[in-house]
């Protein structure tokens, strides 16, 4: 799997489903930490907002989560896991050239966590032009469009509201013997 | 902050009073003073008691582990369902309705035929805890049962009320913690981390790939029955509720990872 997690991160410069996916941070980062060196360099030389707002692999949200969960590239295979939704880069077909391509380009089926993927995409002197997803994940009728809005994530990155006292703290039920040791009971007694 | 405490459903359920410190909200007006000393406003008698009841209603109608409840009554056949209380008909048709929300995922139907309202009935109590409050001229609070939690107004002025999300694997942690700024007033988390697995898995059986799942909104039986449907459903269920509810998901699975909606993600940097 790590061969194809690394093959598909050097076509991950046309990271188009990137975008529109909100990939996990870590797979992404993971992904990206392979693919940096050899793929980002050029096949979009300019990559600008087409119709579906591809951004570069660069600029995508997860490059500052530190490569830190494996599951994602390394062990997609492990099935309901913890994995990352793994952060579709198509393959497109034909590697482009230094100068600005320009054509129709398909990426092989990846599976992720979500099911089968692959799109189609359209470049028109090195800026893309639309995207077409020929292949969608259709788990439970959900989309890829649904996919992205639960994405795995970093404790480190989950919101933490600042300057700001928890006067309440939800968790599953405790008892009410469970009470008495809870996080709760603590700040009950203190008053918060 | 003053805080009232009481045992009920077998949880406890902890009460607080928002608002400016030094008491000016409603009810609270003249008893701060006499709040020996403790910041923030102090919980009015009535407003406990109030809240009291409500709670203690719901529990003497609707808990099975109680065999003289009504919903007791109707497990053994005591009594037909059509013979019920208007209020436990009512229930039973909300839980229905959420059964139908959320594809069946959701139900009131035990494996083994009995009827347990158990899945809507705290958070019904928790919102009828709520209007009671408001009735009582009280708009700035927090009703926490047994870790779902309802607030309205602030906390303190200018400060929204903050939920901590506890971490399953240390309880004496957090992942997250929440502003709940308006109109989302509503948080719950279902799993296993207290009272094993007490969630039926029914679609598909085994074990949930959730081992806690916390759901936030807008109304706290939204945000129950959805935490409990996630918990059962998985992803399937998670990836329906999202779409169809406006809702905020932190999820945690069985090795501990963590799935969030971008809500829950912390700001740039």
């Amino acid at each position: 799997m790590r061969a194809r997690a690394v093959s598909l991160a050097t076509l991950a410069s046309l990271s188009v489903l990137a975008v529109g996916w909100q990939v996990g941070a870590q797979a992404n980062a993971s992904m990206q930490a392979l693919s940096a060196p050899q793929a980002a360099p050029a096949t979009i030389p300019a990559p600008s907002a087409g119709p579906a707002t591809p951004t570069p692999t660069a600029s995508a949200p997860a490059v500052s989560g530190p490569a830190t969960v494996s599951a994602g590239s390394t062990a997609p295979a492990v099935a309901p896991a913890p994995a990352a939704p793994a952060p579709v880069a198509p393959a497109p077909a034909a590697p482009a050239p230094a100068a600005r391509p320009t054509g129709t380009f398909t990426g092989s089926t990846v599976q992720t966590r979500f099911g089968p993927v692959q799109v189609s995409v359209t470049i028109a002197n090195g800026t893309i032009t639309e995207v077409t997803a020929l292949q969608l994940t259709n788990d439970g009728g959900r989309s890829v469009a649904i996919s992205a809005q639960a994405a795995p994530i970093l404790r480190s990155e989950v919101l933490s509201a600042q300057s700001a006292k928890v006067s309440n703290v939800s968790g599953a039920t405790y008892t009410s013997k469970g009470y008495t040791t809870s996080l709760q009971a603590a700040l009950d007694t203190a008053g918060f | 902050m003053d805080v009232q405490t009481f045992e009920t459903m077998g949880t406890v359920v902890s009460l607080r009073i928002g608002g400016a410190a030094g008491g000016t909200s409603g009810a609270a007006v003249g008893r701060a003073a006499a709040d020996g000393g403790r910041a923030g406003v102090p919980v009015p008698e009535e407003a406990l008691a109030a809240v009291r009841n409500v709670f203690t209603r719901w529990d003497e109608r609707f808990s099975l582990y109680r065999p003289d409840s009504e919903i007791s009554r109707i497990a053994r056949g005591d009594i037909r369902l059509t013979q019920a209380s208007a209020d436990l008909r009512d229930c039973y048709a909300i839980a229905l309705d959420w059964r139908d929300r959320t594809d069946g995922v959701f139900t009131p139907h035990r494996a083994d035929g009995v009827l347990d309202l158990s899945g809507v009935v705290k958070s019904l109590a928790i919102a009828e805890a709520g209007e009671a409050l408001l009735g009582l001229g009280l708009s700035e609070w927090s009703v926490n049962a047994g870790g779902d939690l309802l607030v309205s107004g602030d906390h303190s002025p200018g400060q929204d009320w903050v939920a901590g999300i506890v971490d399953p694997a240390n309880r004496e942690e957090l992942l997250a913690s929440v502003p709940l700024v308006a109109p989302v007033r509503a948080v719950a988390t279902s799993g296993s981390a207290e009272r094993g697995e007490h969630i039926w898995t029914s679609a598909g059986g085994g074990t949930s790939p959730y081992r806690q799942v916390s759901v936030i909104g807008l109304d706290i039986v939204t945000v129950d029955v959805l935490a409990t449907t996630i918990v059962a459903g998985g992803e399937a269920a998670l990836n329906r509720s999202i779409e169809t509810f406006p809702i905020e998901v932190l999820a945690v699975l069985r090795d501990g990872s963590l799935v969030a909606t971008a809500g829950l993600r912390s700001g740039p940097g």
